[in-house]
């Protein structure tokens, strides 16, 4: 796979990055471009490279080389809240919540690079401090109430069912106000009818958020169903990239991943 | 009242004291982070109290100017804060017993110091501290409304939102810096409040105990004051406090107890005497059933609901 192309739409940027753990290489040379407003779908086999491509591009993890774009800036190598504070938010895999608070402070906790208090106007309570901490907990009220969680805001994160979990982890991305989402198997766990919820929550907040997602996801035919265009990863490499249709006749899929369910 | 106050007069000082050290441990631990650096800035403000009021300051005839007492919690406060600063931008790299370690370190090598400068008077340390109150109990006008006020700081800083991303770090520091929360400023900034506030405190204990040496603030202090937290409750401000004040107090009513006629002379001994070993098996006893502490979010809620319901 050479080079991705650079349109202006371009907003994230992936180019000829790679990832080694050791011996292993987690992520090889991996380059495409994700435009603006695009639902993108990664998909591939496990251990093929998928949530470790999340972790580059959040900063979790440095690359061992090549580099990552967003919005025509370098943010190679930069740490997880500058990339955080520039419009990236992420889920993940293995739902991270902060378990002992409340699903609104989960919310509220992520309003914080869009709000200003610190320690001393804060604790004061001054005049715009107080309007912000306002601002912040009715819009994560909204937020909640967007994922269908409005009747559950004092409960617990860690005593809400799974489901609940991954959408409230949703809703705690959103709070960053994104101009990209990156969903890590937001399905996985989740029953038919849950995933089609899913499914349609997801296109709605992109079109009124108007967001652009990178998805992860193991369930094919909401991938299928919902992406604009997917990449497919196999043992690192990219080896398909295109919309699903066209992905999913693609010979190397078949083989790789697809081919038990064709 | 008065003949109680007059007893215990130096004991309830001590406790309320107590309370606000506590506060200080509870500070980085809002942020996940075990620190016992405080006795350390603790020790220190004594000493920038002791040196000002003895050597600046020379004492008039009369009592010390409370003004001046002000004054030095003041410098103590900042010299802690810009000493917690440079300590707690290296310091804070460290992750979980290696910073607890790094903390004890920072604490021997300041008393090590104190105890080798002329300035500190050595060994022998400052003694003579003047009194800017005629009895003990009066160093109430200045540790109550301390208390009151790291408290208040403290239940407010839990509602805000860098209170919100200190938690925030304590319950998954990956999460917390993936929503754009900076581990480092928010744990270098608990840890500088948290050495401000234990400066402040050391500099009104230099008056109150009128004596500051190399002795205070030691490893010592750094145990009591995890027990405080560890008994008392770590998962909110109530906890520390509750701890400080009721540890503090606890040697002085196991004598009380002890004086009671009805107890047989070996019980009474043991309660006399062997108090730091039931002091001990407290904590034990504390940690293994009380993981969380006494006072627990939990439980402030639930009392906090009775308390609302009418009637």
């Amino acid at each position: 796979m050479s080079a991705a192309p650079l349109a202006a739409a371009d907003l994230l940027v992936v180019d000829g990055v790679t990832c080694r753990f050791g011996g292993v290489t987690a992520v090889n040379e991996v380059s495409f471009a994700v435009g603006r407003g695009e639902l993108f779908g990664l998909i591939g086999p496990n251990g093929a490279g998928k949530t470790t491509l999340f972790n580059l591009i959040t900063g979790l993890t440095a690359p061992s080389g090549g580099h990552l774009r967003y919005r025509g800036e370098d943010i190679t190598g930069l740490p997880p809240h500058r990339v955080a504070e520039r419009g990236i938010a992420r889920t993940f895999q293995n739902v991270r919540l902060f378990g002992e608070l409340s699903a609104l402070d989960n919310v509220m906790i992520a309003r914080h690079v869009r709000t200003r208090s610190g320690l001393v106007s804060g604790v004061l309570g001054l005049g715009a401090a107080r309007r912000e901490e306002h601002e912040t907990r009715e819009r994560a009220a909204a937020l909640l109430a967007l994922v269908g969680l409005d009747a559950r805001s004092e409960e617990r994160a860690r005593n809400l069912a799974y489901g609940d979990q991954r959408r409230l982890e949703i809703a705690r991305a959103l709070a960053l106000e994104p101009e990209l989402l990156l969903l890590d198997e937001p399905a996985a766990g989740m029953n038919a009818g849950e995933k089609r919820a899913l499914s349609d929550l997801i296109r709605s907040v992109r079109a009124r958020l108007s967001l652009t997602v990178l998805l992860i996801e193991h369930y094919v035919p909401l991938v299928m169903h919902l992406c604009d265009r997917i990449a497919v990863l196999n043992f690192g490499q990219l080896i398909a990239l295109g919309p699903p249709a066209e992905v999913q006749k693609h010979p190397a899929v078949v083989e790789a991943y697809l081919g038990d369910s064709t | 009242m008065a003949s109680f106050l007059a007893t215990y007069d130096f004991l309830l000082v001590s406790m309320v004291l107590a309370a606000v050290l506590a506060l200080t441990l509870y500070l980085p631990l809002m942020a996940g982070q075990l620190s016992v650096a405080s006795p350390g800035f603790y020790a220190l403000g004594g000493y920038i109290a002791a040196i000002m009021s003895t050597r600046i300051f020379p004492p008039g005839p009369g009592l010390y100017p409370v003004s001046l007492v002000l004054l030095e919690m003041a410098v103590a406060a900042v010299v802690s804060g810009v000493l917690g600063l440079a300590v707690g931008v290296p310091a804070l790299r460290l992750r979980g017993i290696f910073l607890a370690l790094a903390t004890i370190a920072f604490v021997q090598i300041l008393g090590v110091v104190a105890l080798n400068l002329d300035v500190t008077g050595g060994a022998i340390g400052i003694f003579g501290i003047p009194q800017p109150f005629s009895s003990a109990i009066q160093y109430m006008w200045l540790a109550v409304p301390l208390l009151v006020v790291s408290m208040l700081f403290v239940a407010r800083l839990e509602r805000t939102r860098t209170g919100r991303a200190l938690v925030a770090l304590r319950e998954d520091e990956l999460a917390a810096a993936a929503m754009g929360i900076n581990p480092t400023y928010h744990k270098v900034l608990a840890f500088t409040t948290s050495a401000v506030l234990a400066g402040a405190v050391g500099a009104v204990s230099a008056h109150f105990i009128n004596t500051w040496n190399s002795r205070q603030g030691t490893f010592d202090t750094s145990v009591n004051l995890m027990a405080f937290v560890l008994v008392g409750g770590s998962r909110t401000f109530v906890g520390p406090v509750v701890g400080g004040l009721v540890l503090t107090a606890l040697p002085e009513a196991l004598r009380g107890i002890a004086g009671v006629d009805v107890l047989p002379a070996w019980l009474a001994a043991f309660l006399r005497d062997g108090r730091l070993i039931i002091f001990g098996i407290l904590i034990a006893i504390g940690t293994v059933f009380f993981p969380h502490g006494l006072i627990t979010p939990g439980l402030l809620r639930r009392l906090g609901r009775r308390g609302a319901r009418p009637g």
